[in-house]
């Protein structure tokens, strides 16, 4: 058997002769014996083994991901696509797999792609789970300057940087959201194309989109070739845009780069949602306000003709639900800007504000606060108010209950810092936003949807928070529901007609994106509001909504059961 | 490595680096740490460039490390040392640093140290090499060698015999060192062909299986890429860069690198055995 090149690396010879010849620099028998043991423990035993999993700490990864690094490294020799469902940690999977190759000394350059707004919970994910020195890409002198650099795709591919990145060779490439990487004629998927890499990772839950052909442009990228060049794969694979043919063939031949593994397969220790609707009555006060509210909001709806109004008297009416704070700061801010003189108030205006003045106690408030008090364990809740969160913040202090609040626009080191006073100290959380980067709070599982977001994105952002791996309860969702106003309709919409809240429904975006074709979900749920006249219209109209939303849903899980047969390999 | 040994490597670490223990419980270690270990431990280059250039008196830190986590000090900031730590590695890569030359004399032992009879010491050279096999994977091992510098003598597993005897910094008294017959580079080229010997016995099957992988991969790339006469320059360049990706992934070596070397001198024996 031919014996492979053998290097021998002499660097060191000068350095020992020169100590030999000047007598000094010398180790003594206890440093050289530690040397010798420290280079014994650092070295690789076997070609297949993962050492990562016994220097993490704070970490414990799930069986499937521990499986997926072991097929990347061993069977696909560091390319691969790593396309789990959302929620299942491709993430983890990629930092275990740089891990290892950096434990292994296989790897030294690392450059990670990710969107924008995921730089900074990427590196802090690194640092923090996996003790991996990477820096998040800011200027341009990084990229030479650090060995493990986390950048944003649209900043890397883009001068001056792009050149800099393509002159460098990169010993692991990881690409999050690679499902951008869909089309060859884009300057992304070039730019990836060009790029030296020994080993790369593409991270998408969703490698298949529509056509046959994205599939084959990200295989192409990590392995050119492993699908045959176009036309042989159009020829060998392709019947139609999104069918295939031959498929156990090209099944095969995809899971020599692609690993997917699904929520429902993987056994995860996901628990339970148990949901429930709080009604709120309220006092004759508040019932005056929201009518009056609503009134205005009506009347202007159907003569406002810029978009920027409809906000406005969209927010309004979703705030009179929230609180009374809230309404009257939209209030005071939409005439302040628009008249600028005291005196030039509309009298409808003013006829609102004696309405606010009138309201001296929030039902809502006094129900979050019982609430609260009865459950005796950590409660996160979302409002979507500025104004609403700082009367709740005032009202739980009056009651002598520890709350911090948390908003987008805290810088990371605040946000951290709540969410540890919130974790050690605080008994609840006041949160004003839910998406964003790097809120993790499986330690809490109690979910208090004060007001409700008319958009199930947000709704679903804010279950996510809590309902996630990790997650070692039962999770508790309280919905408030303020009796004989919108949001009872909007509840029922996506608690009845949608069921949003009992489990979570895979790829909701792609859904709903197919359901606002037209119009956005919001601006057709404020028109169904503004124009319909009794409660049972309003009912109807919603009724379809949930229908068209089970059809969507429906359609969508038919064609993705469709590619998933190509992508499910197990 | 668990934490225990762990933590025995690390007490012997800073006892060999002068730092002080100044408190030792069973779940963690407060030291003091001297100059050099603060250098390798701590990343401050500036710190003590500032502190060197201005004259100033020097201030290590003191570190306390935590070996059970459940158990941390209240009192103070510690951190948790585990291996994969980053603390840790660097500790491993200091107490390599730190160890890589050494040049010892063997202690008189028994009778012989009150004999008034000198005695010729022989030189050796040891030798601690890290093998490293890689292609897209990689494993290594740690061997030692030892020459006789004055006959030429090779000796596997080296260490196991120098562990034998006590070793001192200084000649003792009543000894002298016998001239070597070849030079540092002479015996290290020996070594080096000895080992390559060693090597070409070895089954180098994950080295055929790599090589297979690699043309695998290179018959896809010109599968994936149109033939000479149609392509056009950027295709030739996408190529050629492809075909340096898949050997720069998988071409199989072995790579040598130097752990520790050291001068030892002997009394007699070793040649003879």
């Amino acid at each position: 058997m031919n014996t492979p090149p053998i290097r021998f690396h002499r660097e060191w010879l000068p350095i020992f002769q020169d100590r030999v010849e000047t007598d000094s620099g010398w180790a003594n028998w206890d440093r050289f014996q530690l040397a010798i043991e420290a280079a014994k423990v650092t070295a690789v035993p076997e070609f297949d083994t993962l050492l990562c999993l016994d220097q993490l700490q704070g970490i414990e990864p799930l069986p499937h991901q521990i499986d997926v690094t072991k097929r990347v490294i061993q069977e696909m020799r560091g390319r691969a696509i790593l396309a789990d469902e959302v929620g299942l940690g491709k993430t983890i999977e990629a930092g275990l797999i740089l891990k290892e190759y950096l434990i292994r000394g296989l790897v030294q350059k690392v450059l990670i792609l990710v969107p924008s707004s995921l730089v900074l919970q990427w590196t802090r994910e690194l640092n923090q789970k996996f003790q991996i020195p990477a820096v998040a890409q800011k200027k341009a002198w990084m990229w030479d300057k650090y060995d493990i650099v986390v950048a944003s795709m649209d900043t890397a591919k883009r001068d001056p940087h792009r050149e800099v990145v393509l002159s460098q060779p990169y010993d692991l490439l990881i690409v999050d959201e690679a499902h951008k990487l869909k089309n060859r004629r884009t300057k992304n998927w070039q730019f990836i194309s060009e790029m030296q890499k020994k080993y790369c990772l593409l991270l998408t839950a969703t490698p298949v989109q529509n056509e046959m052909e994205e599939l084959y442009n990200l295989v192409s990228l990590l392995k050119p070739g492993q699908l045959g060049n176009e036309s042989r794969f159009n020829k060998d694979y392709v019947a139609g845009k999104r069918l295939a043919k031959n498929e156990d063939q090209l099944r095969q031949e995809i899971s020599r780069v692609l690993i997917r593994n699904r929520r429902k397969e993987s056994n995860l220790p996901l628990t339970e949602r148990i949901v429930q609707t709080i009604p709120i009555e309220l006092t004759p006060e508040e019932k005056a306000l929201y009518k009056g509210v609503s009134n205005f909001v009506r009347d202007r709806y159907s003569s406002a003709n810029d978009l920027k109004s409809m906000l406005s008297l969209l927010v309004l009416q979703k705030e009179v639900c929230s609180s009374r704070d809230a309404v009257f700061l939209t209030l005071f801010k939409l005439f302040q800007k628009g008249n600028g003189e005291e005196a030039s108030i509309p009298p409808e205006v003013n006829h609102l504000i004696q309405l606010l003045r009138a309201v001296t106690t929030s039902s809502k408030v006094e129900a979050a606060v019982d609430l609260i008090s009865s459950i005796d364990d950590k409660v996160i809740l979302f409002t979507e108010y500025r104004a609403t969160q700082e009367m709740l913040m005032r009202a739980l202090a009056s009651k002598g209950i520890h709350a911090v609040p948390f908003r987008g626009g805290f810088n990371r080191n605040k946000k951290d810092y709540m969410m540890e006073i919130f974790q050690k100290r605080a008994q609840v959380m006041i949160a004003t936003e839910a998406g964003g980067e790097g809120i993790n709070l499986q330690f809490c599982h109690h979910i208090i949807n004060y007001d409700m977001p008319w958009n199930p994105m947000r709704v679903e952002q804010r279950i996510g928070r809590v309902h996630r791996l990790g997650q070692k309860n039962d999770v508790h969702i309280y919905n408030f529901a303020t009796i004989g106003t919108i949001e009872e309709h909007i509840i029922w919409l996506l608690h009845e007609k949608i069921a949003l809240f009992e489990s979570v429904i895979g790829e909701l975006e792609t859904i709903l994106e197919s359901l606002e074709k037209d119009t956005s979900l919001e601006k057709n749920l404020m028109d169904i509001m503004m124009k319909s006249k009794t409660d049972e219209e309003i009912r109807n109209q919603l009724s379809q909504i949930g229908a068209r939303f089970q059809n969507a849903k429906e359609e969508h899980l038919q064609e993705r059961a469709k590619k998933e047969e190509l992508l499910w390999t197990k | 490595m668990d934490q225990i040994a762990l933590r025995n490597f690390t007490e012997r670490y800073l006892e060999a680096n002068g730092c002080r223990i100044m408190e030792s419980t069973p779940s963690y270690l407060h030291t003091q740490l001297s100059i050099e270990a603060d250098k390798d431990l701590v990343n401050r280059p500036y710190y003590w460039m500032y502190v060197e250039k201005m004259n100033l008196p020097a201030n290590p830190l003191q570190l306390c490390f935590v070996f059970d986590p459940e158990n941390p000090p209240e009192d103070r900031r510690a951190e948790y040392l585990f291996y994969g730590s980053p603390r840790f590695r660097q500790l491993l890569r200091s107490a390599q640093k730190q160890g890589k030359f050494v040049r010892l004399y063997q202690e008189p032992s028994g009778w012989s140290q009150f004999s008034s009879q000198s005695k010729g010491y022989t030189p050796w050279l040891s030798v601690h090499y890290l093998v490293s096999y890689v292609c897209d994977q990689k494993k290594d091992r740690v061997s030692s060698y030892g020459i006789n510098l004055q006959t030429g003598q090779i000796k596997t597993d080296f260490a196991d015999e120098l562990h034998c005897f006590k070793w001192t910094l200084k000649l003792p008294e009543k000894r002298y060192t016998l001239s070597p017959r070849m030079t540092i580079q002479e015996a290290v080229g020996e070594i080096e062909y000895f080992l390559t010997e060693e090597l070409t016995e070895e089954d180098h099957e994950w080295a055929e299986d790599a090589h297979k992988r690699l043309n695998e991969e290179l018959e896809q790339v010109n599968a994936y890429f149109p033939d000479g006469a149609k392509q056009t320059d950027e295709q030739k360049s996408a190529k050629t860069a492809r075909q340096r990706e898949c050997i720069w992934q998988y071409h199989p070596r072995i790579e040598v690198d130097l752990v520790s070397a050291g001068l030892f001198y002997l009394e007699n024996g070793l040649q003879n055995q």
